[in-house]
């Protein structure tokens, strides 16, 4: 066990970071740990990250060297709403410094310069001068591993500016790829992508706020009105978007994301208010502002053309406007899987024929789905078929009497079995991947060993430990039912008789 | 004489269908049912079913079944109510139920309601957590100018679902134009606001024609507690009806129909078009 941090008291008594714990436990008797919980701590990192949203749209983690990540913003066009680089890093900075962290900051042309700079000498590099900044730093700081630093510390190269003449094709060789890519990363030779954490919203509109705001009533109100300046901003490039996410920047560092989801594309700004109200009261209980929030940003994603149209005027009224606005409101006040519709799946398993789906996030329909309207099926379908007991008057007859949920009925109708077999493109599937390939030998004897393999498959030794998939246990034998007081059915028995050890039966659906 | 005319023809229609053997051509069947010669008793002063089963929009309908077991006969009723409302800018049932209900009652299969003669994506089904958020849910279908109907699974006597909410979502039914159906279970009844009320009892069916063994097209004893449209006065007696649901809709089961001996009950629509010339072949 290392230590990964430490605080002021410990770093004055001698102990750093990496340091073992028993080492670390002998110099101070005393010491006071904790264990690190790593997703705990990276939680908080990502809404750390999250919340510099507010300073530069492209927020980014990286997580490849420190515990717990190091955070990235592109502030490519953005300095100059600070007044100037310097300023900008001093107002980032200084804000977090105040909550009383730790923070160091770095600007520069790459990643990996600002990444260097950061650790070990804080300041701006000026464009394309990394080169000359980064020479004096020592190895470390090109994000390598410690068996790379290791090595090149053996080799004498510790500052990172004694690797600038080195032939390639050594470097490569001793040290991996890896170090070549990190150079040249740092130099700006190669692009690094960082992964943004928020997706990147190309319209959105925001409002920072002198005095933060607190009541969740205030923060819809200002979500209204940039809902009318966001949809002025769609309206003019003739586009309407289905998702809009509002962005709540805690003054103390946090993001609260509301998002909502409109069945079908808008830019209208009352309907997206009013989404907005409805999902937040699915939210009383989550909701904290905290101190207060300085800034608001509402982004607009799923975007799709949408002309620009006189409302009312040439509008065919067939009422699928009005459904749409319905389920968004629905939608987003019960969640999105509270409001479904049926989908045909192809297949004839009965519970798989028919998929659920949410009705704002409606998906094609697949044509070949189509189903077979001569099928008798029941009007309602048990999510999970519940298990029955039934006296038949012959083994695979119809039942006579069946107990259901502890009462007993007497079957007065019976029509059926209807015979629902298993997916016979899925039978012997799992087998067929593993049989390895039959040798080729003489035809004659191939054609006997065909023949052979016909009556009886044999199956190689490990294979025979697999559980089959067997079609003939999952067949199943579906009857339609009607008790002496009407109650109509929909039973089946699983399994065939003679094949299947003991054949069991379950209740799967009513008929009205 | 044109009555006698359709009466003429449609004896004949059943003469070759016997020779035949198959059923009846549908057309024949659902004019026989409705045809002015049909023999009624001369002391019997019912309304006709088509009168009764005749409810216009916007109205709020309280649908009860004794068990729990039964429940699906009562949706079945509602939802034969509710498709005759589908039509112009009204396209869409909207049927809600409680999440925790879904394995308990089973959840609306779309298979099965095109079977039944919905179209399932007419039919959107809504499950909330809390009966609370049903009632929201329902006021806000309601008030939507694009529903049809809005079909509720209640289960027991729940608080917030009292004479004011009931009388709340009757206004607001009226007022929007979309009628609504709860399925209520149990033989107590409150007070509420509905101007309807039924009590739906699933009947043993008439049996297939060419196979009385098996289950037949459902058979529903319907009873009208309560009746309260506007320009009617309430009965004060309820009415028993026992129904049929056939592809023409709720057709009143005629008598001895019980033993089999009733006109054949027409194949749904569906059934027919699908089955093509097979259907000719089919008896």
């Amino acid at each position: 066990m290392k230590l990964m941090a430490v605080d002021a008291a410990a770093s004055k008594a001698g102990l750093a970071p990496g340091q073992n714990l028993s080492d670390a436990r002998a110099l101070v008797p005393d010491l006071e740990v904790r264990e690190a919980d790593r997703n705990a701590f990276e939680h908080v990192f990502a809404d750390f990250a999250d919340w510099h949203s507010n300073a530069s749209p492209i927020v980014s983690v990286l997580t490849d060297v420190a515990a717990y990540g190091d955070l990235v913003l592109d502030i490519t066009g953005v300095a100059h709403l600070f007044g100037g680089e310097e300023k900008m890093l001093e107002h980032l900075v200084g804000r977090l410094s105040r909550l009383g962290f730790t923070v160091s900051g770095a600007i520069a042309d790459t990643v990996g310069a600002a990444w260097a700079l950061s650790h070990f000498q804080p300041g701006i590099i000026a464009p394309d001068k990394q080169r000359d900044a980064l020479a004096d730093l020592p190895v470390v700081a090109l994000r390598l591993s410690d068996e790379q630093v290791a090595g090149l510390n053996q080799m004498g190269l510790k500052r990172i500016g004694q690797l600038y003449g080195r032939p390639r094709k050594a470097l490569q060789a001793r040290f991996g790829l890896s170090l070549l890519l990190r150079l040249d990363q740092a130099l700006g030779e190669i692009e690094e992508k960082i992964t943004p954490r928020i997706p990147l919203a190309e319209h959105f509109a925001e409002q920072r706020l002198a005095e933060p705001i607190g009541y969740l009533d205030d923060v819809l109100m200002m979500a209204r009105d940039l809902a009318v300046r966001l949809a002025l901003r769609l309206e003019a490039e003739q586009i309407g978007a289905q998702s809009f996410h509002l962005f709540l920047y805690r003054v103390d560092h946090k993001v609260i994301t509301l998002s909502i989801n409109a069945a079908r594309a808008t830019r209208d700004p009352a309907h997206i208010a009013q989404l907005f109200v409805h999902r937040s009261e699915r939210l009383v209980g989550e909701y904290d502002a905290g101190f207060g929030i300085d800034m608001i940003r509402l982004a607009a994603s799923s975007l799709s053309p949408m002309a620009s149209t006189q409302i009312g005027a040439f509008e065919t009224d067939d009422g699928a406007r009005d459904l749409d606005r319905l389920y968004d409101r629905m939608s987003n006040r019960l969640g999105a899987a509270a409001l479904m519709r049926s989908k045909f799946v192809n297949t004839h398993i009965p519970e798989r024929a028919i998929k659920l789906e949410p009705v704002v996030a409606r998906t094609e329909d697949d044509p070949e789905a189509a189903p077979d309207q001569t099928l008798v099926r029941p009007l309602r379908l048990l999510p999970n078929p519940e298990a029955i007991e039934v006296i038949a008057e012959v083994p695979d007859g119809p039942p006579m009497r069946m107990t259901w949920r502890r009462i007993g009925y007497r079957v007065a109708k019976a029509s059926g079995p209807e015979r629902i077999d298993a997916e016979w493109w899925r039978s012997g599937q799992n087998l067929a991947t593993i049989l390895p390939p039959q040798k080729r030998g003489d035809p004659r004897d191939d054609e006997k060993a065909d023949k052979k393999a016909k009556q009886l498959p044999k199956k190689p030794e490990h294979v025979s430990k697999l559980t089959a998939f067997d079609p003939m246990q999952v067949t199943r034998d579906y009857y339609v039912i009607e008790d002496d007081g009407g109650r109509r059915f929909w039973v089946f028995r699983l399994g065939l008789f003679g094949t299947t050890e003991a054949p069991r039966w379950f209740m799967h659906g009513f008929f009205a | 004489m044109r009555g006698l005319a359709i009466a003429d023809l449609d004896a004949l229609r059943r003469k070759i269908a016997a020779l035949e053997k198959r059923p009846v051509l549908a057309e024949g069947a659902a004019v026989a049912a409705q045809r002015p010669g049909r023999p009624v008793a001369a002391n019997d002063t019912r309304p006709r079913v088509e009168e009764l089963l005749a409810i216009p929009p916007g109205v709020l309908h309280e649908v009860f079944v004794d068990e729990q077991r039964n429940g699906t006969a009562g949706l079945g009723f509602a939802l034969g109510l509710a498709r005759g409302l589908i039509g112009g800018g009204r396209q869409a049932i909207l049927y809600l139920q409680l999440a925790e209900q879904a394995q308990e009652m089973g959840v609306p299969y779309a298979l099965g309601l095109q079977r039944f003669g919905i179209d399932p994506d007419k039919l959107i089904l809504a499950r909330t957590n809390s009966l609370t958020e049903l009632l929201w849910a329902m006021e806000e279908a309601v008030a939507c100018r694009a529903v049809a109907g809005v079909i509720a699974d209640i289960h027991g006597h729940p608080k917030a679902l009292d004479f004011t909410a009931s009388r709340r979502l009757s206004l607001r039914s009226s007022a929007g134009g979309s009628s609504v159906f709860l399925i209520r279970y149990g033989r107590e009844r409150e007070a509420s606001a509905a101007k309807l009320r039924w009590r739906i009892e699933p009947e043993l069916s008439a049996g297939q024609p060419f196979d009385p063994q098996a289950p037949g097209p459902p058979r529903y004893l319907v009873e009208i507690e309560k009746r309260r449209l506007a320009g009617k006065t309430a009965r004060a007696e309820t009415m028993r009806l026992t129904l049929d649901w056939t592809e023409n809709g709720f057709v009143p089961a005629e008598d001895g129909s019980r033993t089999g001996q009733s006109y054949a009950a027409p194949a749904p629509r569906p059934v027919v078009a699908a089955l093509g010339d097979r259907y000719a072949q089919a008896g």
